[in-house]
């Protein structure tokens, strides 16, 4: 593997990883299967790219990405709180309705950033090769990221949060407003999920409707690689687990093109990463059942 | 210079030798496709007919994304730490994706089909930098008259398409625009997976005289359920992509894609042969195939006229 | 005070399922008074603990809380006034938070939640003083998860949490049912102490006759979802559980009590 292949995985793994810290905060923390990401993602591409494009300041076209993301979630949470509606089924017509409004938002199905300035542009051009530059930033974005989020779980907001997912009845029983905390939780996953979005075109240079596709799966492996691998319990390194398992997810992939190591192709990165899901939720479930028997 | 400095360490710390004239060509592709493999193919025979033969001269990589736009992101960078002579991405996501992360190795974008909208390049004439390519934008004008020709009566033609393919949109604009010019109206129905095809063929039944669908990846992906559609409601479906005739359609007019990604190979020739990337034109592929299917006409009460017939380069029976 | 006034629960109404719980339920409770709630089963003690803490809208009737009408109050905002340890030790704690964690949410209950550190060291100190009171040495455990611990520990560590933030009335709902003699005995000895010091307003259901007559200041029994006994004072003292039992039966008209043997334990 070339050193930009090397670097380009690590740039697509940190991006990716606001994606599996969001949908960490979905499955892990809520308990609330969520398939909004796969809109969600392409949304928050989709409005940072519109906005850059109509000369918005790209951190403030950034910010409204997130805020769109978000709001995404909102309904979502709408769907299942107030109307009801399974939380699964929720997440997929929200998925489903956001394919229509990404393409209202662009008013195309791709939309080219690759002449723009983005909010990585200013760091280009001071020595450093962009291919240093790119996972640089955005790494350091991911640390203040996953900083906020660990210290918002630490919080009693947080921890009325966590109790929601974890035992709704008892949460209430102790005054939490479990409605209030899935609302927020859902809004501030998939505005991390829609961040991830808005630095997968500001890097790559366009938004697609079709970039949403498999985004889910994608986070999941993360959050599960970093589960697997750190096997704590405690939030910080589950959070440092979904940065490192994005990351690796993402090498893994980069292996796969660059060599013919076990013979893969890209072709078969679908079923590879269907597999290690697959495997990350089985095992726990049988060394549950060996802990029973 | 930075670009520079960063291929020099690449090249340096991991790109394998290349030796004097031997050349590395790396073709991708957003998804696996038909259309999209024959340009790859034309592309290799290209190269092939021009003395760059795989397994002498020539180290030849394929990878397509799988749909994947972020996978399409791995690939280029892939391809651009390899450090090839020429990167040869085939659709618009895939250009963007190796545009946006390299200036300095040559590229050679095919069946993209407005380069401009995508930012591939900001003219196409004398594009300069490292972008040069084909684009594949249909003859819509001539399917418009191929329609009338057919069916001189047409007043509306009805028009399948993913509006979530960026090409379709593009085709679907100049439908419009043509359609209005020969006084045609043009009513939009929209599938976004092939599941939806019939349905949203069926909403156009009654309401046209003729279902035209342009090179989309979904409708195409689904022709059989619009042709099922069709044949009910007695409506000739005509198409943008060649193949969709011995599939049911009753004609269509459109791109040879093996010969598109031979062109393509042609432009990939010159460059290898010096020419700049910035100096050579952004052209419109050459060349298009009239296929007819005569059977497909019948069932839909539907006679093609002698100038039609004479002038195919393929008839299905 | 609690005031249960005319309260009628219907499940189901409407459906051939439809089932009356409570059926015109009245009870005033005096601040400071420990009443323990017997009945077999389906007698409507459960579900007069779920209207209490909100978990359960009543058809008609009125629920005050220190003079505050909550009967159509959600659990969540109520829970400023009622604390409540629940049968099952798996739902009133959380098993996926720690021992200091069950106790932060609890002590902030009533209050505003903010972005503040859930445990700073004011917290993490007051709260190892009180769960040291247990002596059941939890104090050095206090960043383990409640799931690595036993049942009777987690009805403890329940108990301390419903008394961390100054609520007015404790609903205990069987909370020693599911928990072994040893440690039930404890459990209950906890809950009085604990009681007695913050002067909660207390309502404990129970299956077993000797806990209702043990502890307490007054005993209920329900059947078919209303008062048919209510003792206090030199009565109650007097009250044997034999004679419990027999009221028992008068109450449900001579009926054999077989299936309430158990209640005798």
């Amino acid at each position: 593997m070339s050193q930009i292949a090397f670097l380009g995985a690590v740039e697509l793994g940190l991006v990716f990883s606001f994606v599996a810290i969001g949908v960490y905060l979905a499955f892990r923390i809520l308990d609330f299967p969520d398939l909004t990401v796969d809109g969600s993602f392409p949304l928050g591409a989709a409005v940072a790219a519109v906005l850059i494009i109509a000369g918005w300041n790209p951190w403030l076209a950034t910010a409204i990405a997130m805020a769109a993301g978000a709001a995404a979630g909102l309904v979502t949470a709408t769907l299942n709180v107030k109307f009801r509606i399974l939380n699964l089924l929720a997440s997929i017509l929200t998925m489903i309705a956001l394919f229509s409004v990404n393409l209202r938002v662009m008013g195309k199905p791709n939309v080219a950033l690759i002449n723009q300035d983005t909010m990585l542009t200013p760091f280009f051009g001071h020595g450093l090769s962009e291919f240093y530059v790119r996972p640089l930033f955005i790494g350091v974005l991911v640390i203040i990221a996953v900083f906020l989020v660990w210290r918002f779980l630490a919080s009693d907001l947080g921890l009325a949060m966590r109790a929601t997912g974890a035992n709704p009845r008892m949460a209430r029983a102790q005054g939490v407003n479990t409605s209030l905390h899935i609302y927020l939780g859902m809004a501030l996953s998939n505005a991390l999920v829609a961040l991830g979005g808005s630095l997968f075109a500001q890097t790559n240079g366009f938004a697609d409707v079709t970039s949403g596709v498999g985004t889910i799966v994608v986070g999941l492996a993360a959050v599960i690689i970093g589960e697997t691998l750190f096997h704590s319990r405690l939030i910080l390194w589950a959070l440092v687990g979904c940065v490192i398992g994005s990351v690796l997810y993402r090498i893994a992939i980069q292996l796969a093109l660059s060599s013919d190591i076990l013979g893969l192709k890209a072709s078969d990165l679908n079923l590879v990463t269907a597999v290690l899901v697959a495997c990350a939720l089985i095992l726990p479930r049988l060394r549950r059942g060996r802990a029973a028997a | 210079m930075k670009f520079l400095t960063a291929a020099a360490i690449a090249t340096l710390a991991f790109a394998q030798p290349a030796l004097a004239r031997d050349v590395t060509v790396d073709v991708t592709a957003i998804v696996e496709h038909p259309a999209l493999d024959a340009v790859r193919d034309g592309v290799k025979d290209a190269l092939g007919e021009a003395g760059f033969k795989v397994g002498e001269n020539l180290t030849f990589n394929y990878e397509s994304a799988q749909g994947n736009p972020g996978t399409a992101a791995q690939i280029a960078r892939q391809f651009i730490g390899n450090g090839p002579d020429i990167i040869v991405p085939i659709s618009t996501p895939s250009a963007q994706a190796v545009v946006s992360a390299t200036r300095d190795i040559p590229i050679v974008f095919s069946a993209v089909t407005d380069p401009v909208g995508a930012q591939l390049v900001k003219q196409l004439q004398k594009p300069g930098g490292n972008v040069t390519g084909l684009s594949d934008l249909s003859p819509v004008a001539d399917h418009v008259a191929l329609i009338k020709e057919i069916l001189p009566s047409v007043k509306t033609i009805g028009v399948l398409f993913n509006p979530g393919e960026t090409n379709s949109v593009t085709l679907v604009e100049l439908l419009k625009k043509y359609g209005a010019e020969q006084g045609i109206a043009v009513v939009e129905s929209a599938a976004t997976r092939s599941s939806e095809v019939q349905n949203a063929a069926r909403a156009l039944a009654g309401r046209v005289d003729a279902i035209y669908v342009p090179t989309d990846n979904t409708i195409v992906s689904a022709l059989e359920s619009a042709v099922t559609v069709a044949i009910e409601s007695k409506l000739p479906l005509f198409t943008a992509d060649t193949d969709s005739v011995s599939r049911g359609a009753v004609a269509a007019l459109g791109f040879n894609y093996y010969d598109v990604g031979k062109q393509t190979g042609a432009i990939v020739v010159r460059i290898l042969n010096g020419e700049k990337p910035g100096d050579i034109d952004i052209n419109v592929a050459a060349g298009t195939d009239l296929v007819i299917n005569p059977g497909a006409a019948e069932k839909v009460g539907l006679t093609l006229p002698k100038s039609v017939v004479d002038r195919a380069t393929k008839v299905i029976q | 005070m609690i005031e249960l006034s005319n309260l009628s629960v219907i499940f189901g109404r409407g459906t051939p399922l439809e089932k009356q719980a409570l059926s015109g339920l009245d009870l005033a409770i005096e601040t400071g008074s420990f009443v323990t709630v017997i009945g077999s089963n389906g007698a409507g003690k459960s579900t007069m603990l779920g209207v209490l803490a909100g978990d359960v809208i009543p058809t008609s009737g009125r629920v005050a809380i220190g003079g505050r009408d909550v009967t159509r109050i959600a659990t969540a905002q109520r829970a400023k006034y009622v604390a409540r340890v629940f049968q099952d030790p798996l739902t009133g704690s959380c098993g996926a938070l720690t021992i200091q964690e069950n106790l932060a949410l609890a002590a902030a209950r009533g209050s505003r939640r903010g972005f503040g550190l859930a445990i700073g060291s004011n917290r993490r100190e007051e709260f190892r003083a009180r769960v040291a009171e247990l002596k059941l040495g939890l104090e050095n455990r206090m960043d383990d998860r409640m799931d690595l611990l036993s049942g009777g520990q987690r009805q403890a560590l329940s108990l301390v949490m419903a008394t961390l933030a100054g609520s007015e009335v404790l609903l205990l709902d069987e909370h020693t049912a599911a928990l072994d003699p040893g440690m039930a005995e404890f459990v209950m000895e906890l809950t009085q102490s604990l009681v007695e010091k913050h002067k909660l307003t207390t309502l404990m259901v129970t299956h077993s006759m000797r806990q209702a007559l043990d502890y307490g200041t007054r005993t209920v029994m329900l059947h078919g979802g209303k008062v048919i006994l209510d003792v206090v004072g030199d009565n109650r003292r007097n009250l044997t559980i034999e004679d419990l039992i027999e009221m028992f039966r008068k109450a449900r008209g001579g009926e054999t009590l077989d299936d309430d043997a158990l209640l005798v334990s």
